[in-house]
């Protein structure tokens, strides 16, 4: 177990590491590097400030030795400094994860709330109306796009009901006189982009859910069980669910990865200071430390989590053993 | 089928909601912008501000967005700006010195024509925390605007400036010495000082590293610093991709500014903005803002509605134009230039398109500029001719094919206009453009771009094959130069420097340009401006197509507010800024 | 003679229940599990609809004399059901090539316009100019009362004078139904060839990596972990804003007219054959073992054989399942890069950049904004509930006898 995932830590790090070099290759094929972009703010800038500043910037140096110098300096722990906001790194990234990791979190926690039971009572009950209506239900949201659901919401909850903000995640300025007062404030401004955030998850978790628990209780031993005299409700969550269990964690832990990866049309339309956001603007302005560092934590995120649910399996299931 | 229909009655009832909501509200709204107000009225005590543009680290030295630039405008002043009427005027110096009032001369040292003018600073100009703005400051921002380990873009500002020398008896007397005795060396004033007093140190301990000084600056370490502020403002808080706070600053040395707090909020979705504006969320939307077209549409509905809100367009210093690549085979013939530019129908593009908010264009400068001229006799002004196109095309040996696209031999008249991607005015613009000339039986197709890509490699490097459609931003009184001249054609050998991406050349204009620099006279620099007009639009290697207007939103309650037009933003007067 | 009887009489069964038994082929089992899926069929009639009017997009141009580019701009943003009339422009061009085309016969048109006093030009030259200028009842009219040999091509040009939006005009005055039908081909275009492009990708990677096993699995398995694990939505928008004119073979296929659409193809295809690799991979790791590869392998089938003939018919059914989703996912995932301005270019309508187009204006045309989310809502729906169907209906597990 041990030797088990200690190998796959270390093909996870080699893969972090070539995919980094991938990124880095994908973002100088972009036209256009950070110099051109200043050129193209400020009509004045001369021949001789281009070249001052292609020196600065070290990119007269080759791909490959641009790459070495990049690794080194993260490996020393220096993750550098953002071009665009002109503040290091860390300090961009910090408050950017934290705003994306508590949006993440909560909408994955509602969506797993309403989608479990969704989905298993639509398989205890296969093609009754509850069935339908539920998938109905869950087709809409895995097929609506996100931005239009976004936009919608804007207008009926902000706009013309009133009740919830626009966009933004507090009210600001606003001093907080208690840590329940913050939260509450805070949590009026997480509804309305976690709803739309969440509608699709709950599409595919519930779907997902369904079909895992109708392949669970078709098994032999649900018969058994059911024999046996086992109260209905033992048998659906111990035996049922529990099989059940399996291919809901991996795609639970494929889901977790983007966590950090933020969702960046939801934060873009609900003026989210989230991490996906800023990786957007990072790759149009061309600030390779930052975009190379948010794709850094997301990639290492989904390859540990697909890890972990990888380790999970063992603890579920206990067939199933790593050599 | 049912469960289909399910979903369209449920979004149908949603919609239908939206709308009824809308109507309901109406009439029971009462006119005094109440809408505005999620959180109660507007009042002196606070004014949300949105803008949908990302903004950077305060440091004025090293910042880039105009966003920043935005928003520096209410925590920091230069010496002299560009008011919204157009006139150069003096903030923290005491007047702007010109030959004429014998604080400039120009002197000779060593054969060389040089400038020496004296600028002083106000005498109750003040940095936040109540110590003097002094020369010290001008010469200390010039020293770390030069550094090379300062990633600073345009230096060209700071390096025509070529000594700085603080009278010993008043710390707020400079004497100014220009390496070259040009007419506007005043323009150089709107630089932007730092605190010698707080950043001096910094400067000294990490000057050396390469971005040690940006880094260790207090404008990143300790941003609500009031010391890094001398105008009407301080940031009291600074939230990167989100919002900036700012407080009256006690120690500003003119009007006390009305607003006991300002928030500057961004909203990254420019279709978000009107929701953001009517649930409260922000008072007014900034010139960075919203689109024309959303503009007109929400100009509509505030007056029928009656919401409480202005819109305002100011005509601003912005061209918008489409470059043509004098490269192309086809274009090098100057009939075809010119049939492309009688076949744009620009009173229609304006009055359908822009509901005559923005004004056609006839050259590279704008009426917003004292140097504007639409006198016939000298600049040359094309009327829509479809007739007169066409003509011109004939004599140029296009003939009009089967398929309704004009041909000369094997070839099709055909061209690539690219612009940028997502910007919709001008997409339509586009669409509409193509439609025009299709008319007249040319071709064109789009091709639209990532602005990065757009700006920083199709039209930097001239890789648009034909036609690029962008605007410039000028200021008044800008010596168009770096778009106008032969050596300011990019190519390889000058590390793509220069925007005449054109490939313009005309050594009158060249000569004509340059001369300009030691003109003092504003009549004689007007008439040579007129000449180079008169090439310009003789030559047509541009089409120009409208002067873009400013937009902002703001509630009616809003007094002292005016837009600019210019790159020196309304926030120039944030301190006048009030409610009544 | 009974045991004649009974022989035939048995004969005759044994032939029914053979006959029966050759009936219930497997693709008539799929068949009648699918029907069973009410949803899934009219997912699928839903489809074909859509498919159908984009297919028939010229005739329904020609039949509604409406077309997806010409403008309209002082007709902008009407709402759905209204009648504009032609700019002034418009109609000058058509009447500029009638008369290019009939100098002869415009004389004799004119002369009639004015002697019966249907219009009053300035000059004479001008009275076509001036009829074009009429309302398009009026100018019918008038082409009854003259005697000429084009009347019906004069009717063809006052016919539009005047258009019919069943849906509105756009930004540009355009029609928007018109927009929707071909845009309608763009996306769901978009969306098939993507789906089909990455099946194949996957389907070959997956059956090498499944099939040969050992350092060529790792490879390409790593690989594909790689890309999935890569953030979609940044890893696009760098690839979207790449200049691929720099990729040789790639600038070859690329013109002008095309780019923006290939490229997108190109860059969904390349990221969405993963899932699919992987399906095939399995089923072909399992299959690998069986007793009929085996038989067949000492027969001395090839490798090609092998993979072809034996292994492809047991993996194409889960392969139909995960095309199906494929075509609404890249659909949303048009309409997503749309949003970021990243999408197909105009003018070329596809549902996702004319919903982008209208989001900024949803308040003051909100049919420009509903109209294309419905659309992508609908087909979507509608090939997920195709998919899960198909999936039901070759589920063996799930069959139901």
């Amino acid at each position: 177990m041990l030797t088990f995932i200690l190998r796959r830590i270390v093909q996870t790090l080699v893969v972090i590491v070539i995919l980094s070099y991938v990124c880095f290759g994908l973002m100088t094929l972009m036209p256009g590097d950070p110099v051109e972009l200043m050129i193209s703010a400020n009509p004045r800038i001369s021949a001789e400030d281009v070249t001052r500043l292609r020196e600065f910037y070290g990119l007269d140096q080759p791909l490959i030795k641009r790459y070495y110098t990049w690794i080194s300096d993260i490996s020393k722990g220096e993750l550098g400094y953002s071009r665009t906001y002109r503040i290091p790194v860390t300090e961009m990234m910090g408050p950017a994860l934290t705003a994306t990791f508590i949006l993440s979190i909560t909408s994955l926690l509602f969506s797993l709330i309403i989608a479990i039971p969704l989905g298993i009572v639509c398989a205890l009950k296969p093609n009754s109306k509850v069935d339908y209506i539920a998938n109905l239900f869950s087709f809409a949201g895995i097929s609506v796009p996100s931005f239009w659901l976004g936009i919608v919401l804007i207008i009926i909850f902000a706009v013309n009901l009133r009740w919830l903000p626009a966009g933004g995640y507090q009210t600001t300025g606003l001093a907080y006189e208690n840590i329940f007062q913050e939260l509450m404030d805070k949590a009026k401004y997480l509804i309305l982009p976690m709803v739309s955030l969440s509608v699709q998850s709950i599409g595919r978790f519930s779907r997902f859910t369904r079909s895992a628990m109708l392949e669970a209780m078709r098994n032999d031993y649900i018969r058994t069980a059911r024999a046996k005299g086992l109260s209905n409700r033992v048998v659906i969550f111990q035996h049922g669910f529990r099989n059940a269990l399996i291919p809901l964690i991996t795609i639970i832990a494929i889901s977790f990865s983007s966590i950090f990866s933020g969702a960046l049309i939801t934060e873009t339309l609900f003026a989210y200071p989230g991490v996906g956001r800023l990786i957007y603007s990072s790759i149009i302005g061309n600030d390779f430390n930052v975009a190379m560092v948010a794709f850094v934590v997301s990639v290492s995120a989904v390859l540990i989590m697909s890890l972990v649910s990888d380790i999970l399996y063992g603890v579920v299931d206990p067939r199933i053993s790593y050599k | 089928m049912k469960n289909l229909s399910l979903v369209l009655a449920t979004v149908l009832v949603l919609v239908g909601c939206t709308k009824k909501d809308n109507a309901g509200s109406t009439p029971g709204t009462p006119s005094a912008g109440a809408t505005s107000n999620a959180g109660g009225k507007l009042t002196n005590n606070e004014l949300k501000i949105g803008i949908t543009q990302e903004f950077e680290n305060f440091n004025p030295v090293i910042q880039t967005m105009s966003a920043t630039s935005y928003m520096q405008h209410m925590v920091n002043r230069p010496l002299v700006t560009i008011n919204a009427d157009g006139k150069w005027i003096p903030l923290l110096a005491k007047k702007i010195p010109t030959i004429e009032n014998g604080a400039a001369k120009i002197v000779d040292k060593g054969g060389k024509k040089k400038l020496v003018a004296i600028w002083e600073i106000l005498e109750n100009a003040n940095w936040g925390d109540g110590k003097p703005v002094i020369c010290e400051d001008i010469i200390f921002s010039l020293k770390v605007a030069s550094s090379p380990n300062v990633s600073v873009g345009e230096k060209e500002t700071y390096t025509q400036i070529e000594k700085i020398e603080a009278d010993p008896k008043n710390p707020k007397k400079c004497t100014f010495t220009y390496e070259k005795a040009k007419w506007d060396f005043y323009q150089l004033g709107t630089v932007w000082l730092l605190p010698s007093h707080l950043e001096e140190a910094v400067f000294k301990k990490f000057g050396a590293l390469k971005e040690g000084y940006e880094k260790n600056s207090l404008y990143s370490k300790d941003p609500t610093n009031p010391g890094l502020y001398n105008g009407p403002y301080v940031l009291t808080e600074l939230q990167l991709g989100d919002h900036v706070s700012f407080a009256p600053n006690t120690k500003f040395y003119g009007e006390a500014p009305k607003f006991k707090r300002i928030i500057v909020k961004l909203i990254p979705n420019s279709g978000t903005l009107e929701a953001n504006l009517r649930s409260g969320t922000i008072d007014m939307i900034s010139s960075l803002g919203l689109a024309l077209d959303q503009a007109l549409a929400f100009d509509k509905k505030v007056k029928g509605e009656n919401l409480g809100y202005s819109v305002l367009f100011e005509p601003s210093a912005t061209y918008e134009h489409i470059d043509l690549n004098l490269d192309n085979p086809i274009l090098k013939d100057i009939r075809v230039r010119k049939a492309l530019n009688y076949s744009i129908n620009r009173e229609e593009l304006v009055n359908s398109l822009f509901e005559g908010k923005q004004n056609p264009a006839i050259h590279a400068v704008t009426p917003k500029d004292p140097w504007f001229t639409d006198d016939p006799t000298k600049v040359v002004i094309y009327k829509y001719s479809p007739r007169e196109a066409e003509r011109l095309l004939e004599e140029a040996g296009w003939k009009m094919g089967a398929d309704g696209i004009r041909t000369k031999g094997e070839k099709r008249l055909s061209f690539t206009l690219m612009t940028t991607a997502g910007n919709k005015t001008r997409e339509l613009v586009q669409v509409y453009l193509q439609n025009k000339w299709k008319q007249v039986g040319i071709e064109v197709v789009s091709r639209n771009e990532p602005a990065r890509v757009f700006f920083g490699e199709t039209t930097k490097k001239r890789k648009f094959d034909s036609m690029a459609l962008f605007a410039w931003i000028s200021s008044p009184e800008n010596n168009p130069k770096s778009t106008f001249t032969t050596n300011n054609i990019p190519t390889a050998k000058n590390g793509w420097s220069g925007q005449n991406s054109m490939g313009w050349s005309n050594p009158k204009v060249d000569e004509l340009l340059y001369s300009m620099d030691t003109v003092f006279e504003h009549a004689k620099r007007v008439e040579i401006i007129h000449k180079v007009l008169k090439y310009y639009t003789e030559d047509v290697p541009v089409l120009p197509l409208y002067y873009r207007s400013d937009i902002a939103v703001i509630p009616t309650q809003l007094k002292n507010f005016r837009l600019t037009g210019h790159q020196f933003p309304e926030t120039n007067e944030v301190e006048k800024w009030t409610v009544e | 003679m009974n045991t004649a009887q009974n022989t035939t009489q048995k004969a005759q069964q044994k032939a029914q229940i053979a006959k029966m038994e050759k009936a219930q082929t497997i693709t008539q089992i799929v068949y009648s599990q699918f029907k069973e899926h009410k949803a899934a069929v009219i997912g699928a009639y839903v489809i074909l609809i859509f498919v159908v009017v984009a297919l028939s997009a010229p005739l329904i141009e020609k039949f509604t004399g409406l077309d997806a580019e010409s403008q309209n701009v002082f007709n902008r943003y009407r709402p759905p059901m209204t009648r504009v009339k032609a700019g002034t422009d418009v109609r000058e061009t058509s009447i500029q090539r009638f008369i290019d085309a009939n100098p002869e016969e415009v004389l004799i048109i004119q002369n009639q316009l004015i002697s019966q006093q249907l219009v009053k030009p300035i000059r004479p030259e001008d009275a076509l100019y001036d009829w074009a200028q009429l309302d398009r009842t009026k100018a019918m009219d008038a082409i009854d009362l003259i005697d000429t040999s084009k009347k019906s091509e004069l009717r063809a040009i006052a016919n539009r004078f005047e258009s019919f939006h069943i849906l509105g005009t756009d930004e540009l005055g355009r029609d928007v139904m018109m927009r929707l039908i071909y845009g309608t081909r763009v996306s769901m275009g978009v969306g098939i060839l993507v789906a089909l492009a990455s099946a194949l990708i996957g389907l070959l990677v997956g059956a090498v990596a499944g099939f040969y096993g050992g350092f060529i699995d790792t490879l390409l398995m790593r690989v594909t972990d790689a890309l999935l694990s890569l953030p979609l939505m940044p890893v696009l928008i760098v690839v979207a804003a790449d200049d691929l004119q720099k990729i040789p073979f790639i600038s070859r296929i690329l013109t002008s007219g095309n780019e923006s659409i290939l490229k997108l193809v190109l860059i969904l295809c390349l990221f969405s054959w993963m899932s699919v690799a992987r399906l095939v991979r399995g089923s072909i790791l399992s299959l690998r073992e069986r007793e009929f590869i085996l038989a067949s392998k000492t027969l001395g089938a090839t490798d090609y054989t092998l993979i072809t003939r034996h292994m492809f018919p047991n993996v194409i059914a889960p392969m139909l399942v995960s095309v199906t989703l494929g075509v609404g996912e890249s659909i949303l995932f048009e309409a997503a890069l749309s949003f970021l301005g990243l999408g197909i270019q105009p003018p070329t309508p596809s549902w996702g950049n004319m919903l982008f187009n209208a989001q900024e204006l949803i308040y003051q045309a909100p049919f420009l904004a509903i109209l294309p989310g419905l659309l992508i809502l609908f087909v979507t729906i509608s090939f997920n509930y195709l998919g899960d169907g198909l999936q039901d209906a070759i589920d063996p597990k799930a069959m139901r006898r």
